[in-house]
């Protein structure tokens, strides 16, 4: 990775452009990946509509950063193609998005207020579609709400494909390269900053699932009316919880379409990113980090390996090499769920203080010291005490 | 010609929806859960049709029963390897819902190479394809109509006496309601399962086998009408079989005729928006009544304000 980032002056071809293409991937969907795991592993909501929320995300930067954009750059006195009817929309997009590019090279401050505005807007809008999400979250059952959420993947999906104005329609649109400023490959340095967006997001969600909101969450998850009892308000928590976890879950629509500069409604499909990313959950195993970021690294190292070897596959094959990678996403979610139910890396019991696990339950308990790792010894230390050495 | 084309298509595409809508149903009542892989029985319904009419020769109305035996199986080796073996473990209803989704993945795309083989060896279009030549004509009346209204309320009124005359289909009305009371009784409930879903499955590729003698069907065309099933079945209350006749037909009605009646007022552009009618059925009966027309109808007759509202507009209840 570090010699990609090193290299990244020189034109990126062969594997380095594979192993860039896997770190871009494994980028975008461990954050979606990590926020799943936060509603489903850890709070116990079934959201499966990530969907609609990555796509709010490109449709953000296509429908709103692009004509911001594009009034920026003419307000500083460059001519651009007029954009204003939904004909000139698209059939000028690509023009101007090339005059935007020549603007946007020789000012990086533009670029990046670009990204950071494109990423607010889309989490501010993504946390507005969790709170839509979270009404009738609270009212029904978990498997009606399933059903509500995939038809509303489709409904945005259908939006965006019949409505010119927000990404292009069926045609798709251009969207200016935020990172012209950088000498080398586009994707080494949309790749570098999606990562460092996932790894700032690791650490928020290991922040807040090491508090005791994080542990409230849990015992939401494992009795929802022992906590109502005890005076929790918990339609409020899962609300809070299903609007922030959507603010994230936009993030990874609005790089997806800075790293393709184009954006379609084709490509925010809900079998691409709500069943992989479920896979990814199952297969690392609900309920900690570390799976899922396993689950997300195999999934996604497979899935590419076969995408760019599609070329080796279709010589053999008699049909698209798509459809087995769809046989496999199949197979595997129903073999893990029956032979591991719990993933690759089962949940541990969380530490916490006052609480003797060895006395309390006879048979041996993995618990995660993480939290508090001094307690690990806490036993130990006093039966070795060397505190005579010390007097 | 009897009615009007649109009418008819109408009414061939409801009576389609209301066998996968009773079926979707009835998996519902006995597994608790959604079968999202419900719809992708009726693609291998589609195919069965086609290798019958289209790769055989024969005629199309042969493949009917096949199709039954076909889906029917399905749904038997989908039960016996993935649900039953879930349910015995024990898993929740989002890990079942869960793995109805992976099901459904890996049967369209299995039904996508199985197009893709047929293609490859007998050189003719698999992907996109009509069968409406190989239809009969009944004084300028396609057959399809009369077989498909014929087929549908046969289908009701056969499922009305096997659920309450046969012992079968009162022990699967059991099995439903409370499979460990039903165990106490002496129902084997597995097997009972098996035969349910063996029911289910068969329904549904029937209900597929008609689907390509009036409209274009490819390997996924099962998955698509999914939120069309599911919203009769949940218009109907998700409570009882009867429920999701009316409102697997209501919705199959409307999705055309709306989408119709629509474009003429508003313009042709309305059509793209046609997969939005079943989901606006789905969420207006989720946000308004949950329980469906079950529930409406309950409301009506049981609650004090809906009784108010009854002897406004002048009927008594008793």
């Amino acid at each position: 990775m570090l010699a990609v980032i090193g290299s990244s002056v020189a034109a990126i071809t062969g594997m380095s452009r594979l192993i860039v293409d896997i770190a871009m991937y494994f980028g975008l969907f461990v954050i979606v990946a990590m926020a799943l795991n936060f509603q489903y592993g850890n709070a116990g909501i079934p959201n499966f509509g990530c969907a609609v929320q990555v796509i709010v995300g490109g449709f953000t930067v296509s429908g709103i950063t692009l004509r911001l954009a594009y009034w920026l750059v003419e307000k500083a006195g460059v001519k651009l193609l007029p954009y204003q009817t939904a004909y000139d929309w698209l059939y000028n997009s690509q023009l101007n998005v090339v005059t935007v590019n020549n603007y946007l090279k020789t000012h990086p401050l533009l670029g990046v207020s670009l990204l950071l505005f494109s990423i607010a807007v889309a989490m501010v809008l993504g946390a507005v579609i969790g709170w839509v999400i979270s009404v009738p979250a609270i009212r029904l059952r978990a498997t009606y709400l399933m059903i509500t959420l995939i038809t509303m993947a489709d409904a945005s999906q259908i939006f965006g494909r019949n409505i010119p104005y927000i990404c292009g329609g069926t045609l798709g649109i251009w969207i200016p390269n935020v990172f012209a400023w950088y000498p080398g490959d586009r994707g080494v340095i949309t790749a570098v900053v999606t990562l460092a967006i996932g790894l700032i997001c690791f650490f928020i969600f290991r922040t807040m699932l090491n508090s005791p909101y994080g542990r409230l969450m849990r015992a939401i998850r494992e009795n929802e009316v022992t906590c109502l009892s005890v005076g929790k308000n918990v339609v409020g928590i899962r609300r809070n919880i299903l609007m922030f976890a959507s603010a994230i879950t936009a993030i990874p629509g609005v790089m997806t379409a800075y790293y393709y500069s184009y954006v379609v409604d084709a490509m925010y499909q809900r079998a691409y990113w709500t069943y992989w990313s479920w896979l990814m959950l199952i297969l690392g195993g609900p309920g900690n980090n570390a799976g899922t970021f396993l689950g997300c690294a195999l999934v996604i190292a497979m899935r590419r390996v076969i995408i760019v070897y599609k070329w080796f596959f279709d010589k053999i094959l008699f049909f698209p090499i798509s459809y087995f990678e769809q046989i496999l996403l199949g197979v595997l979610l129903i073999v893990v769920m029956i032979f591991r139910p719990d993933g690759l890396i089962p949940e541990k019991l969380l530490y916490i203080p006052g609480v003797n696990y060895t006395k309390l339950v006879r048979e041996r308990v993995k618990v995660d010291w993480r939290t508090a790792p001094k307690m690990r010894l806490a036993g130990k230390r006093r039966r070795f005490s060397l505190k005579f050495w010390r007097r | 010609m009897l009615l009007p084309p649109l009418v008819m298509a109408a009414i061939v595409y409801a009576c389609e929806i209301t066998i996968l809508s009773i079926g979707f149903t009835m998996t519902y009542l006995t597994a608790k859960i959604p079968n999202f892989a419900h719809g992708t029985y009726a693609g291998y319904g589609i195919y069965v049709n086609y290798t019958i009419s289209k790769i055989l020769g024969l005629n199309p109305y042969i493949s009917f029963p096949v199709a039954f035996l076909v889906g029917g199986s399905i749904g038997v080796v989908v039960y016996m390897l993935v649900i039953g073996v879930l349910t015995k473990m024990g898993s929740g209803a989002i890990v079942l819902t869960i793995s109805t989704i992976a099901i459904d993945i890996f049967l369209t795309a299995l039904l996508y190479i199985y197009a893709y083989w047929l293609r490859d060896t007998f050189k003719t279009y698999t992907i996109f394809f009509i069968l409406k030549e190989k239809d009969f004509q009944l004084g300028g009346t396609p057959g399809i109509f009369f077989v498909a209204l014929t087929i549908c309320i046969v289908t009701v009124v056969l499922l009305h006496t096997f659920l309450t005359k046969t012992r079968l289909g009162v022990s699967m009305r059991a099995v439903a309601e409370d499979p460990e009371l039903a165990s106490v009784l002496g129902i084997d409930v597995y097997r009972t399962q098996l035969y349910s879903w063996f029911l289910t499955g068969g329904l549904a590729a029937l209900a597929g086998a008609m689907y390509p003698m009036w409209f274009q069907s490819h390997p996924a065309a099962g998955s698509y009408i999914i939120t069309s099933i599911m919203a009769g079945s949940l218009l109907g209350g998700m409570e009882n079989v009867y429920g999701a006749i009316i409102g697997g037909f209501g919705v199959g009605l409307s999705e055309i005729l709306l989408t119709n009646r629509l474009q003429a007022t508003f313009g042709i552009w309305v059509g793209e928006y046609r997969p939005l009618i079943p989901m606006f059925f789905l969420i207006a009966v989720l946000l308004i009544q949950p329980r469906g027309l079950q529930g409406a109808y309950e409301w009506l007759t049981k609650s004090k304000r809906g009784i108010e509202l009854l002897s406004k507009l002048g009927i008594k209840v008793e």
